[in-house]
Formats: structure tokens, C-alpha cells, sequence
């Protein structure tokens, strides 16, 4: 058995993970010194061994951008460093229950021709004070690892100061000061940030009634009002989608809720999940050592999709982040009938995309009201289903500075390439560059023509979708390979 | 439907007394074959079915498990779409939970809790027969959804909003709805019948402190059945009553919580985990103490320990729902609650340590499977406390590490104990023991395999993997272990099949060899059902037992002799009852309890496709109920001349 897994090893080409030179030495020593069946033996178990190990390190080794064992924000730092205790206490525990069991057994084993009816191990019936003891000291134990536990549970429920307290975040030249909301929206499959801007504390006007709700139901009590799961907007406020962009260093306060079902919000290296539940608000934070992106996944199950509605968040330097704000408060460009393949893109954006999407250019029509539940796909084209609709599209992605972002559709995709061979993720450093006008088509920004392409004209062919049940982007079979250009060649200029 | 059969005439010559209203079958006699099995009310039989019925289950789930694994062998693998992937990943949770883990517990609890107690029956034999089919007929309704429309596809713990018409619009939900309604209820109904029948049916002298642990754990888990399927039962009817008639108990838009279907759940769920690993702890705890040939380490502990894990279970189920918003005081408090649920667990696995601990132990099949019961729960234990610690469980919940965790304790916990009760009660039930060499087999690479397939989760989810997901990316770095984590359930595969290959193989080897007597007690072992003939008589026991100390048959084998040495005194042959059932009274079979079972699918159907067949499913319900009471209490044909006593319930003291 042994000598086969082995020889196994033997004759498949070293591992990819070996370096070639290594491999190549060991096997022959291999080879080389004996002919011996058993020495032979031994060293092929050697080598498996090695190479086993190799694998085994190598696989550890690569990079894993959800690994909850690599923190890069105090939250998750903080839980990291109060489990090292904890783990190692367990670690012991296992040691001591698993191989003691395994000990006992095989010290008391009676071989089947040893077997004497009559030869009756003691017969011990318990021992009040050992149980007593063993259940008292786990007890113990527990309790002293409650302490942290219990600490824990209520530090990662703090936020920042009470964010309605009048501290302005973005004054009046478009410089930052005081903290940052950010409010997180969920939906199948993919999520939407909602930056408060304007200072006031509030995102939302609950009900269309004008009156807005602010975090924590400053404002009034979120209970009280029927929620409209279509959540409409302060519309001095910034949306986005997809990637969260946060300053670096600095703690930012979340505030999650679902246009549909449950999902769930984790960026493990920043800190743990939190839920994000329609009709409900949750709070949590979010805070980045450094500037990098880090990745996270939706981490409740909300139906088809599910395993791709991923995240990407971006922690920028301050003055880098506030660079970035600038340019997101800016209206995007409208084309002019100058430059033909982006005019004639946006004409079919305006046709076939604004029932869903929407890219705030300053001509956002706001009106006349249509039926509510009208089915957007159905809505003549041009027109929006209502005030909150024209923001938020209620079902779709914002894409006013669609090209200023790097993922898209739910953060499955990187829009550009040739950032980095086999790497999606972005040098934060460069993150501010991300342009595709900038005259250098060729240079290391490159929009992905050829995956926007694809998404565009068959969506629910990438990712698993249910456009007739509202839920998705429907495929655009009528678009023609040139106006797809069109419509990619109009979308780089969202930046 | 004319089914009825003319009484035959008594031995007396006495006439029987016609009593056949309108419609009402008389009881169907001397059936054998398929007939005898389907209208048996015997527990023996019962249990058996629920073992061959869980078995086929198993087979459907362990497929579905198998191809979950195939699909997340590679990144971005197309072996199964989005859509096929979420509905076998929660089919594979639905049914390994209701039709295989659950009904194998409830397997055992028939088969060998009436031969414990020394009882000739449980307490409502047709109650019994009705409790299986319900479940039976529930959990082939639940799998017809492969057939019509797809199975569910919402996980097995189904989360409102996804759950509702909007989200979900495909039938799998309801059908994942309905089954387990229907299922449901044979499992109330089989609760109120094993407590009734460990509560007053016990043989004479067998007080409560001398209860086998087996019985113990079988009245704490049909204690947590009772209170725990009515909780799910409200929450089904309630998402019935939204996807069917339009109702908004789980409606956002009008104004509901979503977190009360967790809440429902969960009050159901948690407790539900400790009824699928109860009934293992107390095989296993009947498994070591036989093997080691010594007591079982602190009696009162085990009891105890197991009454304490069957009330703490009721306080922690919001464990479940630590990143789901409750507020950090409600955290707080399950968090700690959560932890010291681990105190009763860790209790019993060094009782059992102690048990081994000095024991002359026979390390055969049985008792391999029930150490590797004790040192992977362990396993499953440890990681419990680490996601007890809320802050930590936010990091891990929802991960890998959680499904890493919850296989330990149900598959290294529950089936493992499952298998050791197969091996050791498989010649009680059948007459013939399983062969040890595949057994072994069958051990060893069922731990191999089970570690290889769990183990590399708890990586997997420290590194981030979340559950329920469909495919990933190679960047992500989950490949590794992921590809081992596959070719571990293969092993696993193989060898949790190999139990099927034995016991068929055993069968085979053993009718060749022209069906030898295995004897009463082939295992030397402690409890009084080993005091009878093995396969087990059909009426259990000739007299009742008379029960005076735990271990009672034991005691009755073992005695100090003049010099105070503990020795045989005697022989199992010499002592067991030699099954002489003549002139034994025992309850007659009856066709109703299928039929009326089978009246519940019906009417399932009729929820889901149209409403119209619920009027066919209504009518053979009320008919199978009206038959079933007015149906002759008794059967004619036996005269009753062993008078009544044998089959009175026996108050035993307390």
C-alpha cells in the first residue's frame, strides 16, 4: 500500500508547487544510490512525505483574502488576539481527550485468545468527588473565558459617536472632517453603499413621505412606520454599488438593511458579519489599518445566487479618499454627438438600460409617477418609475462612476486588465488612476472590453440569475456586437 | 377495498361475536410477507423499518452529499448549476436530518427500548405503526420533489423572506414544507407513545435509577421531540399559510420581522440537535460498559448530565442567530448560556474515559465505532465552544467551520454511535452477528474518510470559506483542501456502505451455514433484552422480568463467590427465557394506521398542486379514523386463557 502511494509519487511529474530544481535533486537521490526493495521503499515514503508536505505548506502559504487569521482592522484584530488564548486551551484539550482515549483503549485491550470470563477488571461504579471535580473545572474554565467573551460581544456593538451630534463630514469646499456613515444595502446579488454626505445624519426617507429617518431611528422610530422596502434616498447623498471605498484608519459606521431577503455582510479581514435584514436596521463597523482592498462574501444563503454576491472594499489614504469623494460627487458627463461611438452608446443606455440603472448626469426625470408596481423592464424607455427609482433604480446598480470602480456584478468581475497577471486586486496606491481616458489605452488601466461585452449582452449566462422574477439583469439578445462597443465605449466615460 | 376476512373458528368452538359496523375491516390475521409488514403493529418490526427506511435515505442524501462534493472539488467547477447545487445542498440537509439521523434514533428507541424495559410492546402499538408510515409517507412526499419541480431550495433551515412565494416561487418549498409537516407528526406522535411506554411499562422492580442509560436518553430525547416539532409544526403552518393562501405572517412589505422564522426555527432546531445525538450517547453508553466488562462510570452523572443537556437545550438556540442582529444583551446571554451547555457534555465523555479507564476491553467493531464516537464529538465539542464565543462566531458562523463542526457531532457523534448499535444489537434483531473483518473495514475507513472529508473544513472555514456556496475562485485559495475534502467522502462513501455489505454478506454467510443459534447473549452482555432468545421472540419476553439491580442481567451472571472473587455463576443458556410464547396475548395487526397515514400525503399533494384533492385525502382520513376506533379492540382468535396480567401496565416504584 505504502510502496504504491510511493511509487505514485515517483513517476508524476514533480508538483507544481516544487520548485523544479529541488524536485529534480531529491529524486535523484532517489534513484541513484540503492536498488534495495526496502531502502527503496523507504525513501519513495520519504519523498511522498516531502512532497506531501511541500503541497501542504504551499497550500497554506497562498494568498487567502478571506482568511479570518490575517486581521488588517482593529475589530478583526481584536478578535484574532483574544482567540489565540482560546485556541490554545482547546488545542490542549484535544490533545489530552483524543490520544488519552486512544491510550486507554489501547492499554486495555484483551486480545480475543486472552479473554478470561472469569479474569473481571475491577469494577468501579464512580467516584462521587472525580465527577464533581470534572464537572466543576470545565465550569470554571467557561466562566473564565466568558470574561473576554462577554467584553467582546459589547465592544464590537460600539460606533462612533452619535452620528446625528450635527459634525459635519464633508464641509462646504468638498474637504472632510468628523466621521463617516456608510449605509449597506443588500439585494440578490450584489450590494449598494450609500455615503452621508450632506451631514445630516440621515440616508433615508422611509415612506416617501419626506420626513427621513436617521440612524438608530433618530429622526423618529423606524418601528413605527410601515417600511417601504424600496428604501428612497436623501438625494444630496452618494450612491454606489459593488465596491465599498472607506479611508483608511479611520472608523467607519455602517448601517445595514436588505431590499429583499437576508444577506449577510463580511469582510473578514476588517471584522466579523452582521446580517442585513429587510425591514430592519443593524449597525456595525468597519475600520482598515491600511489602504489595500479587501474582499468579502455575502455569508447567508439568499437564493440563487448566492455564492456570487461578493464584495470588494477599498481603504484609501485620507487625502486619496478624499480625492476619490470629490470625483463621486461630480455629475457624471453627458456625451456630446462630437465623439459618434459614445453618443450613439448613450442613446442605447437611454433605451434599453435606464429602466434599471441609472447614471446621474443632471437630466434624471423624476416624473410623472408610474405605477408602482409596474414592472420596470416594461416602462417606456427614458422613463424611471419614480422620484427613489431615479436614484436608486430599485433594482440595479448606480453606475454614475461606473469606471472608477474595479468590480462589478455583485464583485465577481474585474472590469480591468492587465493590472497584474493572475491578480485582480488593485494597488490602492493607483486606485485614484483607474481611468480610461486618461490617453494611455495601452497602459496598465485597460477597461475589459471583452467581459463587459459578454455581461451585457447575456447576463443570466455569467452568473446565475432570475430576470423574469425581477430579480437580475435579463440578457439584451437585440444588441448588435457594434452597438455592444457603443455601449462600453459610453460606459468608460463614467468615471 | 374488501379486505374483510371471516374470523376463524375459536379452539373453543365458542362463536366469535360478529362486530363489523358498516366499513370497518376486521383485523387482518396470519398475514405474512408484505402484508404482515405493512399492517404489523409489533415494535420490533417497526423499528426495523424505520432502521431500512433511514438506510434508504441515507442512500439519497449520501448521493446528494457526494455530488456537493464533486461540484466543489475545483474552482469554478459546472459539474451542478447554482439552481441544482442550492437544491441539493438542501435536500441533503433535509433529509439527512429528518428521514435519516432522526429516524435511525427513533429505530433503536422502538426496536430496544420495549426489550429494555421488559415490556411486550410499547404503549399504543397502532399508534406506533401510524407514528412510522406518517414518517414514512412524509419523507417519499419530500423526495417526489425531485420529480415535480425541482427539490427545495431554500436550506434546510429555510430563512424567511427566501422562503416566501416572491423569493421562492418554484414548488420544492412547499413540498419541503408539507413533508416535514406530515413527517412532523409521526414524531409526536411516537414521543407521547415511547414516554407513555418507559413511564408505565417498565417490568417490576425496575425503578428509574435502574433504567438502562439507553431508556434514560430515550425519555429526555422523546421529551425534547414533544416540546420541539410543535414549535417547527407553527412556523410550517404559518409559511403554509403565506405561500398558499396569501397570508403576511413573513411579509416585510406589510410589516413582519423576519427574525421570527429563526426564532421558531431555532427554538426547534437547537433542541433538535441534541435529540439526534441523545439516543447515540445512550447506545454507546450501553456499548462500553459491555466491553470493558466494568459498570458504566458514575450512573447518576450519566443520567443526570443527560436531563441537564435536555433542559439547557431550550436556552441557547439564539446561538444560531449571533450576527443576525439581537443586540448585544441577547447575545450576551446565549453566549454564555452556549458555553456551559459544553459542562453536561464533557461530563458524560470522561464518564465514558472512566468507563474504558482500567476496563478489560474487547475493542471489536461495537466498541470502535463508540471510542470513535467519544474522541470525535470531542472534536465537535471543542469547536462548539469556540463558536459559543459570539465576537469569535462572527468570524466563523455561516463558514465551513460551522459545517466542519455540526458533522463532527452528527456524523463522528450520532451515526458513528449508530453504527456501534448496529453492530452490537444486529444479532438481537437478527440472529446472526456482522462479520468482524468487514467490520473493521467498515470502521477504519469510515474514520479515515470522515476525517479526511470534515477536518480539512475547519481549515476551509478559518480561511474564510463560506457555506451554501455554489462555486468559488481559484484567487480565493480554497482549492487544496477542498480537493481533499472530496476524495475523503469517497472513502466515506465506501465505507459507511460497507455496513449494508455486511449485514448482507453476514446474512449470506450465516443462512449457508444453515442459520446457527447465535444464542441469547453473544456479546456477555448487562441489560435484560439479552435475557431473551436472539432474533427476539416475537413476544419479547415469556414472563415478565423481574428486575432488581441496574445491570440486572448481568448480576444474574456474575456473583462473588466463597472467597469473595467476582466469577460466572452461570451461563446465559441457563438463564435466559427460552421463548416459549404459548397462550401470550399480544395486540393484533391493523390496516388503519396506513391508511390513515396515507390519507396525510394526499391532502399534501392537494396544498401544493390543487386544492380539489384534498377532498379524496379528507374522506379516507375521516374514513381511516372512524374505521381505526370502531375496529374490534381485540383479535378473537386467541384465546386469552394467560390471563390479563401479562400485559397490564406495571407500575414499577420509583
Amino acid at each position: 500500500m505504502t510502496s504504491r502511494l510511493g511509487d505514485d509519487v515517483t513517476t508524476d511529474p514533480s508538483p507544481p508547487t516544487l520548485h523544479s530544481d529541488q524536485s529534480g535533486a531529491t529524486l535523484e537521490k532517489v534513484m541513484a544510490p540503492t536498488t534495495r526493495s526496502t531502502s527503496r521503499r523507504l525513501t519513495t515514503m520519504k519523498l511522498s512525505l516531502v512532497a506531501g508536505l511541500a503541497l501542504l505548506i504551499s497550500a497554506c502559504a497562498e494568498d487567502k483574502p478571506l482568511n479570518t487569521f490575517e486581521p488588517r482592522g482593529p475589530r478583526a484584530e481584536a478578535i484574532d488576539s483574544m482567540m489565540t488564548p482560546i485556541w490554545i486551551i482547546m488545542g490542549v484539550i484535544f490533545v489530552l481527550v483524543v490520544f488519552g482515549t486512544i491510550a486507554i483503549a489501547i492499554k486495555g485491550r484483551v486480545a480475543p485468545e486472552d479473554y478470561d470470563e472469569d479474569d473481571l477488571p475491577v469494577q468501579t461504579h464512580g467516584n462521587f468527588n472525580l465527577e464533581i471535580g470534572w464537572t466543576i473545572a470545565p465550569a470554571i474554565l467557561l466562566a473564565v473565558i466568558s470574561i473576554p467573551t462577554v467584553q467582546g460581544i459589547w465592544e464590537l456593538e460600539e460606533t462612533n459617536a452619535d452620528p446625528a451630534s450635527g459634525e459635519c463630514r464633508a464641509n462646504a469646499d468638498g474637504s472632510r472632517s468628523g466621521e463617516l456613515d456608510v449605509m449597506v444595502i443588500g439585494q440578490q446579488w450584489w450590494w449598494e453603499y450609500r455615503y452621508d454626505i450632506d451631514c445630516d445624519g440621515f440616508f433615508e426617507d422611509v415612506d416617501g413621505d419626506g420626513e427621513i429617518y436617521g440612524p438608530n431611528g433618530a429622526g423618529g422610530d423606524i418601528d413605527d412606520t410601515e417600511w417601504d422596502i424600496n428604501i428612497a434616498l436623501d438625494d444630496d447623498d452618494l450612491v454606489i454599488a459593488n465596491q465599498l471605498v472607506i479611508p483608511a484608519g479611520e472608523q467607519i459606521d455602517l448601517e445595514l438593511t436588505s431590499r429583499d431577503v437576508i444577506h449577510s455582510f463580511w469582510i473578514p479581514r476588517l471584522n466579523g458579519k452582521r446580517d442585513t435584514v429587510p425591514g430592519r436596521l443593524h449597525t456595525w463597523s468597519l475600520e482598515a489599518n491600511d489602504p489595500g482592498e479587501y474582499t468579502g462574501w455575502c455569508t447567508e444563503f439568499c437564493g440563487l445566487s448566492h455564492a456570487r454576491m461578493r464584495m470588494s472594499a477599498v481603504a484609501l489614504s485620507g487625502p486619496d479618499f478624499d480625492a476619490w469623494l470629490d470625483n463621486q460627487l461630480q455629475l457624471a458627463d453627458v456625451p456630446t454627438e462630437a465623439d459618434e461611438d459614445v453618443w450613439a452608446g448613450y442613446q442605447l443606455f437611454q433605451a434599453n438600460c435606464m429602466s434599471c440603472h441609472v447614471v446621474n448626469d443632471g437630466n434624471l426625470s423624476y416624473g410623472p409617477l408610474v405605477d408602482e408596481d409596474a414592472d420596470p423592464l416594461d416602462l417606456e424607455p427614458g422613463t424611471v418609475k419614480d422620484f427613489e427609482a431615479a436614484l436608486t433604480a430599485g433594482a440595479a446598480p448606480n453606475l454614475t462612476h461606473f469606471a472608477t470602480r474595479t468590480v462589478f456584478a455583485g464583485a465577481i468581475f474585474s472590469h480591468y486588465a492587465g493590472l497584474d497577471a493572475d491578480d485582480d486586486i488593485v494597488d490602492p496606491g493607483e486606485y485614484l488612476e483607474l481611468s480610461v481616458d486618461d490617453g494611455n489605452p495601452d497602459g496598465d488601466y485597460r477597461l475589459n472590453e471583452a467581459i463587459l461585452k459578454r455581461w451585457i449582452s447575456n447576463a443570466p449566462d455569467q452568473k446565475a440569475m432570475a430576470p423574469d422574477d425581477l430579480r437580475g439583469m435579463p440578457s439584451f439578445p437585440a444588441l448588435s456586437e457594434e452597438d455592444l462597443d457603443h455601449l462600453v465605449a459610453y460606459l468608460a466615460t463614467l468615471d | 377495498m374488501a379486505i374483510i376476512e371471516e374470523p376463524l373458528a375459536l379452539p373453543s368452538g365458542d362463536e366469535a361475536l360478529a362486530s363489523n359496523p358498516l366499513g370497518v375491516f376486521s383485523r387482518p390475521r396470519n398475514a405474512t410477507g408484505l402484508k404482515d409488514w405493512l399492517t404489523t403493529v409489533d415494535h420490533k418490526k417497526i423499528g426495523i423499518m424505520y432502521g431500512m427506511a433511514a438506510m434508504f435515505f441515507l442512500l439519497i442524501g449520501g448521493a446528494a452529499a457526494l455530488a456537493i462534493r464533486v461540484q466543489l472539488a475545483t474552482p469554478n467547477s459546472n459539474f451542478l448549476s447554482a439552481d441544482q447545487y442550492n437544491r441539493i445542498f438542501t435536500m441533503h440537509g433535509t433529509v439527512m436530518v429528518f428521514l435519516v439521523v432522526m429516524p435511525i434514533g427513533a429505530a433503536f428507541a422502538n426496536f430496544l427500548m420495549p426489550l429494555q424495559v421488559g415490556a411486550r410492546d410499547v404503549a399504543f402499538p397502532r399508534i406506533n405503526a401510524f407514528s412510522f408510515w406518517v414518517f414514512f409517507f412524509g419523507g417519499v412526499m419530500l423526495n417526489t420533489s425531485w420529480f415535480l419541480g425541482g427539490g427545495a431550495n431554500g436550506g434546510w433551515f429555510n430563512y424567511a423572506p427566501n422562503n416566501g412565494i416572491t423569493y421562492s416561487p418554484s414548488t420544492g418549498i412547499d413540498f419541503w414544507n408539507v413533508g416535514l409537516l406530515i413527517a412532523g407528526i409521526g414524531s409526536l406522535t411516537g414521543a407521547i407513545n415511547l414516554i407513555t411506554t418507559v413511564i408505565n411499562m417498565r417490568a417490576p422492580g425496575m425503578s428509574l435509577m435502574k433504567m438502562p442509560v439507553f431508556v434514560w436518553m430515550t425519555l429526555v430525547t422523546q421529551f425534547l421531540l414533544l416540546f420541539a416539532i410543535p414549535v417547527l409544526t407553527v412556523a410550517q403552518i404559518l409559511l403554509l399559510m403565506d405561500r398558499v393562501f396569501d397570508a403576511n405572517f413573513f411579509n416585510v412589505a406589510q410589516g413582519s420581522d423576519p427574525l421570527l422564522w429563526q426564532h421558531l426555527f431555532w427554538i426547534f432546531g437547537h433542541p433538535e440537535v441534541y435529540l439526534m445525538i441523545l439516543p447515540a450517547f445512550g447506545i454507546i453508553s450501553e456499548v462500553i460498559p459491555t466491553f470493558a466488562r466494568k459498570p458504566i462510570f458514575g450512573y447518576p452523572f450519566m443520567v443526570f448530565s443527560g436531563i441537564a443537556i435536555g433542559f439547557m437545550g431550550w436556552g441557547v438556540w439564539a446561538h444560531h442567530m449571533f450576527v443576525s442582529g439581537l443586540g448585544p444583551l441577547s447575545v450576551t446571554a446565549f453566549s454564555v448560556a452556549t458555553m456551559f451547555i459544553a459542562v453536561p457534555t464533557g461530563v458524560k465523555i470522561l464518564n465514558w474515559i472512566a468507563t474504558m479507564w482500567g476496563g478489560k476491553l474487547t475493542l471489536n467493531t461495537a466498541m470502535l465505532f463508540s471510542i470513535g464516537l467519544v474522541t470525535q464529538f470531542t472534536i465537535g465539542g471543542l469547536s462548539g465552544v469556540s463558536h459559543a464565543i459570539a465576537p469569535s462566531d462572527t468570524q466563523q458562523t455561516d463558514t465551513y467551520y460551522i459545517v466542519a463542526h455540526f458533522h463532527y457531532v452528527l456524523f463522528g457523534g450520532a451515526l458513528f454511535g449508530f453504527m456501534a448499535g448496529f453492530y452490537f444489537w444486529w444479532p438481537k434483531a437478527f440472529g446472526y452477528k456482522m462479520g468482524e473483518k468487514m467490520g473493521l473495514w467498515n470502521f477504519w475507513l469510515m474514520v479515515v474518510g470522515f476525517n479526511l472529508t470534515f477536518g480539512p473544513m475547519h481549515i476551509l472555514g478559518l480561511q474564510g470559506m463560506p457555506r451554501r456556496m455554489q462555486t468559488y475562485d481559484e484567487a480565493m485559495g480554497f482549492a487544496f483542501w477542498n480537493l481533499v475534502a472530496t476524495i475523503g467522502s469517497f472513502i466515506l462513501a465506501v465505507g459507511t456502505m460497507l455496513v449494508l455489505v455486511n449485514a448482507y454478506a453476514s446474512h449470506r454467510k450465516w443462512k449457508a451455514a444453515g442459520r446457527p443459534d447465535v444464542g441469547p447473549d453473544p456479546w456477555d452482555g448487562r441489560t435484560i433484552e439479552w435475557s431473551i432468545q436472539s432474533p427476539s421472540p416475537e413476544h419479547n419476553f415469556d414472563v415478565d422480568p423481574q428486575v432488581s439491580s441496574l445491570d440486572d442481567w448481568w448480576h444474574r451472571k456474575y456473583a462473588e463467590d466463597e472467597h469473595g472473587h467476582l466469577r460466572r455463576v452461570a451461563t446465559a443458556e441457563e438463564l435466559a427465557q427460552p421463548g416459549n410464547g404459548e397462550g401470550v396475548h399480544l395486540p393484533a395487526p391493523s390496516y388503519w394506521p396506513i391508511l390513515l397515514a396515507f390519507s396525510l400525503p394526499i391532502i399534501g399533494y392537494g396544498l401544493i398542486f390543487t386544492l380539489w384533492l384534498c377532498i379524496p385525502g379528507a374522506f379516507l382520513l375521516v374514513a381511516s379514523m372512524y374505521g381505526w376506533s370502531l375496529e374490534p379492540a381485540d383479535d378473537l382468535d386467541i384465546p386469552h386463557d394467560h390471563g390479563h396480567d401479562d400485559h397490564q401496565p406495571v407500575g414499577a416504584g420509583v
